[in-house]
């Protein structure tokens, strides 16, 4: 062959090609157009009884039918979005219906396929339709290989309180990146009984390395039966964990949580003194102002920064001894004061968050 | 004679066929990237996430030089935004009017003083204002000195951990930060997560949002909408299965700020500095031994105004060709080294010699080809059906990227616009392809000069509320200010 025709088999082809993506592109339009057409109604219907299943004025039954007239992607979208208005024991009851329904079965079975995105249709609809015999299926696809699954899988702990769900979820928590650890901590927090006695039994081991990632999830959970432990842990040898608990013990107002806080006041480590003086100003014990007034003079500017905010939440004490630096001898506290004291009430609060 | 043009002709049809079956690669990348970046989209749960105190808290950094006419309604429409947790930091960066007196009228302005110290060296601040109607919003005014110089400002002033850099005029769709937070979701160690740019030339946009998508009649804008598609679609989901590109648009773009902070922000001195900034990035996480990724997620959207004339056009690719060129030398030492994985031995190669010099090589291919005609060295039939196969392959990429415009996201509805895409995707290579060529060709010549000012950039201003009317020019960006 010469190059000649070789260039002319390539223009052929290149030729059929085109033309081929051209009636590609119609077709695909034109089908989506038509099926957007067919289906629209069917999705207005479902609403419309949804509805009514909502206000008491249709059975559970209508809203199944209805359903299952939608394409299985549609219907669960369908059921993610409603979710979030119907109250949970009506919900429930639907989950009890929809559980005998054979798509919502061929759904479930797919906690074992091959293929993530049908993993992750099966982790969405479990995720607002779930009952305890869905477990096992919950368990496996929170260990799922797939990101996007486990995220799915974790919504379910919102809906399906269960201990072993709870402990695979908790046990997987300090592995997760910020963004997850975040997402699966708002969906742990609704099953808090079973969450906090996991809790206690991972305080007790002091040389596990995931403690810092569980007392920044714990301190979420401002629950009273985690103060003891948290105390306890002010002295750990890790400067990560004593920053943990700096942080959380703000949410303690306790007279143990203040003298822990005393103590990390004055660490070696800056971040947790940031985080002491941090929650020793949202305790706001009067007989703390001279420990947050010395913290103006940290040689850090962001502890200086934690003190001068703190200040600002002891009420006119803690504005009096702002006045008081910031007309006096230390260069850097009088910044501080003076920066602080020019913040506005909604500065102050954003900072404060 | 004869000899050298035969050569020469195997040289430049060996780059082609190289650089073409690259392009067939990331073409062929792109179909699964695409199939799991839709199914992701399709199924996130916007509701939730909404409610959801996991999403993390976002500073969105506004450089804005001589920006009076849009700012009110370009801040206006970003404090709209869906998501729960952000700030905005605009920065007036010594602009000659009235922006600073538009902002401070429009949202209450009240001076503050600095509340951080100042880890990025900037031009000296004049002043810090917050709002009293918008909590969300501080102000900086400082001393002109260039859109990257006013980024890094904003840097120094940002309270989150992620920073995300808009143009003044880019309008951005309500839940794009929701979904650019995406990949963050999954867990996975992110660096920097590009969205997709769009053009809004010839969309309908009302209180800052792009509320019905048109491809442009005109063939200008209308052609760089096939340009952008194929660019973000096709080019930059490809490269995510190939360890990541070396652009994020600086129009859209969301970093995570320890990382700036830790390159020394934005490069003062570069003239394209959101191209230069990802090398910098992959650079330092590579040399750290850091893991981290850098994708491109298409569905987040952000929109721009083009240019609608050929001057302000050439002025804007000769610019971005000079800022790939200064960017490629200034980065030599990672092309084809190791050390830094597949961002020197895939990413840089194909940039320096696929972007940088095609069209060098292209346009020595037409002087050969020509030249080799009038001799009567080359073949006719042979030299023609050359051209025609090389612009059929243009054609075919274009074609590739309305194609999944098309199975994804679907943003232009009607049937008329659909035929605009087509057309423009057919047309483009005759003309339009050779003048970019020529433009791009022309910024080897004002790197030779040592050119470094920037063109000056007229833009139209988007069409106010509820009108399809174009006002008269509205923004202009000079020297420092891109």
């Amino acid at each position: 062959m010469t190059s000649l025709q070789f260039l002319w088999v390539v223009a052929v082809a290149q030729g059929i090609l085109l033309v081929a993506l051209i009636i590609l592109i119609i077709l695909n339009r034109w089908f989506r157009v038509r099926r957007s057409a067919r289906l629209q109604p069917r999705r207005q219907a479902l609403d419309a009884v949804m509805q009514r299943w909502t206000m008491g004025q249709a059975p559970a039954a209508e809203v199944v039918q209805a359903l299952a007239r939608l394409p299985v992607s549609l219907a669960v979208d369908a059921l993610v979005t409603w979710s979030a208005r119907v109250p949970g024991e009506r919900w429930q009851d639907l989950s009890r219906v929809l559980a005998t329904q054979w798509w919502a079965r061929v759904v479930r079975t797919n906690n074992r396929s091959a293929r993530w995105w049908k993993r992750l249709e099966c982790a969405r609809f479990l995720s607002v339709a779930a009952t305890p015999h869905d477990i096992g299926r919950v368990l496996r696809l929170l260990r799922d290989d797939h990101p996007a699954v486990q995220i799915a899988a974790a919504t379910t702990l919102e809906r399906l309180t269960s201990p072993i769900l709870v402990t695979a979820a908790l046990d997987q928590l300090p592995f997760l990146g910020p963004t997850v650890q975040a997402y699966y901590a708002s969906a742990l927090k609704k099953a808090r009984p079973a969450v906090v006695r996991h809790l206690q039994q991972l305080f007790g081991r002091p040389d596990d390395p995931r403690l810092p990632r569980i007392i920044e999830f714990a301190g979420r959970l401002e629950h009273p039966d985690l103060r003891a432990p948290f105390t306890a842990l002010a002295t750990h040898r890790d400067p990560e964990v004593r920053s943990q608990v700096a942080r959380a013990l703000g949410k303690y107002p306790h007279a143990d949580s203040v003298a822990a806080l005393r103590l990390l006041a004055r660490d070696g480590i800056w971040p947790v003194r940031a985080q002491a003086i941090r929650s020793l100003g949202m305790i706001a014990d009067p007989a703390t102002v001279q420990l947050v007034r010395d913290a103006l003079r940290d040689g850090d500017w962001w502890v200086r920064l934690r003190a001068g905010l703190a200040l600002t939440r002891f009420g006119a004490s803690g504005r009096n001894v702002l006045l008081a630096v910031e007309v006096g001898a230390h260069q850097p506290s009088r910044d501080m004061a003076r920066l602080v004291l020019g913040l506005s009430p909604q500065a102050l609060a954003e900072y404060a968050a | 004679m004869s000899a050298v043009i035969h050569g020469g002709d195997l040289a430049i049809l060996l780059f082609f066929l190289v650089l073409n079956s690259f392009y067939a690669l990331l073409l062929v990348l792109s179909i699964p990237e695409i199939w799991e970046q839709t199914r992701l989209a399709e199924d996130e749960d916007f509701q939730r996430l909404m409610q959801s105190d996991a999403l993390p808290p976002i500073t969105i950094l506004v450089p804005a030089h001589n920006e009076s006419a849009t700012i009110e309604a370009s801040v206006t429409a970003i404090l709209t935004l869906e998501y729960r947790n952000f700030e905005i930091i605009v920065v007036n960066d010594g602009s000659k009017d009235d922006t600073l007196e538009r902002l401070r009228n429009a949202f209450d302005l009240y001076e503050v003083p600095r509340t951080y110290p100042e880890t990025i060296a900037t031009k000296p601040l004049r002043a810090l204002y917050r709002s009293r109607t918008r909590t969300r919003l501080l102000v900086l005014d400082k001393e002109n000195g260039g859109k990257a110089d006013s980024l890094n400002a904003a840097i120094n002033a940002s309270r989150f951990p992620l920073v995300i850099a808009v143009d003044a005029d880019t309008l951005i769709e309500p839940d794009a930060l929701l979904r650019l937070t995406r990949p963050f979701l999954l867990g996975r160690h992110i660096a920097a997560v590009g969205g997709t740019v769009r053009v809004a030339n010839g969309c309908t946009v009302k209180d800052g949002r792009v509320t019905d998508a048109r491809v442009p009649g005109r063939f200008l804008p209308g052609v760089q909408v096939v340009e952008y598609l194929r660019a973000f679609l096709f080019g930059r989901l490809g490269w995510n299965r190939l360890g990541g590109s070396l652009v994020i648009s600086g129009a859209f773009g969301l970093f995570r700020k320890e990382y700036l902070h830790a390159i020394g922000g934005y490069r003062t001195a570069s003239v394209v500095e959101d191209l230069d900034l990802v090398v910098r990035l992959h650079r330092h996480l590579r040399e750290h031994k850091q893991r981290y990724e850098i994708p491109f997620i298409p569905d987040p959207v952000a929109w721009t105004e083009v240019p609608e004339s050929a001057r302000i056009l050439s002025r804007q690719r000769e610019r971005w060709h000079r800022g790939l060129i200064a960017s490629m030398w200034q980065y030599k030492g990672m092309l084809f080294n190791p050390r830094y994985g597949r961002v020197g031995l895939i990413a840089m190669p194909f940039f320096a010699f696929g972007e940088m010099l095609a069209p060098l090589v292209e346009v020595v291919g037409y002087v050969i080809t020509l030249g080799g005609l009038l001799l009567g060295a080359v073949n006719t039939n042979f030299a023609l059906l050359f051209v025609l196969v090389a612009w059929g392959y243009g054609m075919l990429l274009s074609l590739w990227a309305v194609v999944l415009e098309e199975v994804s996201f679907q943003r232009y509805h009607r049937f008329g616009d659909l035929g605009r895409l087509l057309l423009f995707a057919t047309l483009e290579n005759f003309g339009y392809r050779q003048r970019t060529v020529w433009w791009r060709v022309q910024a080897f010549w004002s790197v030779f000069r040592q050119k470094q000012a920037w063109g000056e950039m007229t833009r139209k201003g988007f069409e106010s509320a509820g009108k399809q009317a174009i006002e008269p020019a509205t923004t202009r960006r000079t020297d420092a200010q891109g």
